[in-house]
């Protein structure tokens, strides 16, 4: 069977498809010329890559949504019809007696004003005079007086409360759900 | 008394040009002076008389205030214009969850007894639960609130005597001291006498201090006097150099602080101060004392 195979000079060759171990392997497109890179390749894929990045910065330019205010939303549930409270018919001597009450409600913030400006405008006048006796007696006193206190600001002053505080009161610590919402731009 | 005139004249001549050179102080009552020849020889003549101390001996004192714990109590037409506020806002608001649940209510029981009732109908709406109706709810409220007893707002209800600090809370308060002056013991703001190289509201810091068993923490609000209180000795302690004194008050109010009972100490609102306070006196302290 290998006689029949051997050819003249006594290689096998097998046909072209089948070279011996020997020689280089060579196909046809590898035969070939080389391919020659063209130069316009590089720049194509740069602009290509160009395009995708513009694409994507006008897809991210949309602004930011606002965060909405939750105090300016009316909640759905308020602006129900049935929830309309009836107009009250008020008799005469009722809305009498209302419009008597409010005039003489601000008769007296107005003179609860003016006392207060007058209160006001005797300390201011009380402060004066002293700053200008004490400026007769020595003018270093006088500019010590003047100078600002930097030791007075921030000032803080717990208010009057409805009921005074117990001694040696300790509050209660409680647990708490906080369920407000929290927006992310 | 020709001395202590031209020198009172002098210096304020010299302290407004002293002032116009100097920027950056806002005075309302500063002139443009012009450098006359007169103001000249005032320059020298004050040079002379710099080292002639004022006839006047100074003072600083504190008008301590415990500001007030409570709110006051309302007027009567306070009150009144109160109501009407609460009446109006009710009149034009809606109506609550607990309102319409009363509504509800009370519309179901007029279907219950109505003749054409159909029980099945209703109860699948509601899912067969037990209901506690609102009106129920608001008797248990009800009840609950008349078995609570609120503390009382006032403690001053017995009559706490005058030199405690938790009197009249509502109001604020001002500290009077006994201390002698000249021969007389009198219920004035606490005061102490000036000492060369401090200023005054250093003298009226060591004025608090200084009362015997009391510690008094106050926040003094500013270096600027309040008020004034000049007065003149009477003849027999006049002398040259001095001929009265000067008190400058400076304003405070109390942060934290205890005395003992023992020592005279008053504490006063503005209506009262009269009954310890001699006439002139009051008349200057009055004014920067707000009862506001």
């Amino acid at each position: 069977m290998f006689l029949s195979l051997m050819g003249v000079d006594g290689h096998v060759s097998q046909g072209p498809w089948f070279a011996s171990v020997l020689t280089l392997k060579t196909s046809a497109p590898l035969r070939a010329e080389p391919k020659k890179k063209k130069k316009v390749d590089p720049r194509r894929e740069q602009m290509v890559r160009e395009r995708l990045k513009k694409k994507l910065k006008k897809l991210e330019r949309v602004p930011p949504e606002l965060i909405p205010i939750e105090d300016f939303t009316t909640p759905a549930k308020y602006m129900d019809e049935t929830r309309v409270r009836g107009a009250p018919q008020l008799p005469f001597e009722e809305s009498e007696r209302r419009a008597l009450l409010l005039k003489e409600w601000s008769r007296y913030k107005q003179t609860q004003h003016r006392a207060e400006m007058e209160a006001v405008g005797l300390a201011v006048e009380a402060q004066r005079e002293a700053l200008e006796e004490l400026r007769l007696e020595s003018e270093e006193l006088y500019q010590a007086a003047l100078r600002p206190d930097p030791l007075l600001f921030p000032f803080n002053h717990q208010g009057p409360s409805y009921t005074p505080p117990k001694a040696q009161y300790e509050a209660p610590e409680g647990k708490y759900n906080n369920i407000t919402k929290v927006y992310t731009q | 008394m020709a001395a202590p005139c031209s020198r009172m004249a002098n210096r304020p001549l010299w302290r407004f040009i002293t002032n116009v050179r100097r920027t950056g102080l806002k005075h309302t009552g500063v002139r443009q002076i012009s450098l006359s020849s007169a103001c000249r020889a005032a320059t020298q003549t004050r040079s002379k008389t710099e080292g002639v101390p004022s006839p006047w001996k100074l003072y600083g004192a504190v008008c301590l205030q415990r500001l007030p714990v409570i709110s006051q109590e309302r007027n009567p037409i306070e009150d009144q214009f109160a109501e009407l506020m609460h009446q109006m806002e009710l009149e034009r608001s809606l109506l609550s969850d607990h309102e319409q649940r009363l509504l509800e209510d009370s519309e179901r029981m007029t279907r219950k007894q109505a003749d054409n009732y159909d029980s099945d109908e209703e109860e699948a709406d509601y899912g067969g639960q037990e209901t506690i109706t609102a009106q129920d709810q608001e008797d248990t409220w009800e009840q609950k609130l008349k078995h609570f007893q609120p503390a009382l707002r006032d403690r001053d209800v017995g009559g706490t005597p005058l030199g405690s600090v938790e009197r009249c809370l509502g109001d604020s308060l001002v500290l009077l001291v006994q201390q002698t002056v000249g021969k007389e013991t009198i219920w004035l703001l606490p005061q102490a006498q000036w000492e060369a190289g401090e200023t005054l509201r250093q003298t009226a810091e060591r004025g608090l201090s200084s009362l015997p068993e009391a510690d008094f923490k106050a926040t003094f609000l500013g270096n600027t006097p309040c008020g004034v209180y000049r007065y003149t000795f009477p003849k027999e302690v006049r002398t040259e150099r001095c001929v009265g004194a000067k008190v400058f008050f400076f304003k405070a109010f109390l942060s934290a602080g205890s005395a003992s009972q023992k020592e005279p100490f008053l504490w006063v609102k503005k209506t009262e101060l009269q009954r310890y306070l001699k006439p002139p006196y009051l008349e200057k302290v009055d004014r920067f004392i707000l009862n506001l």
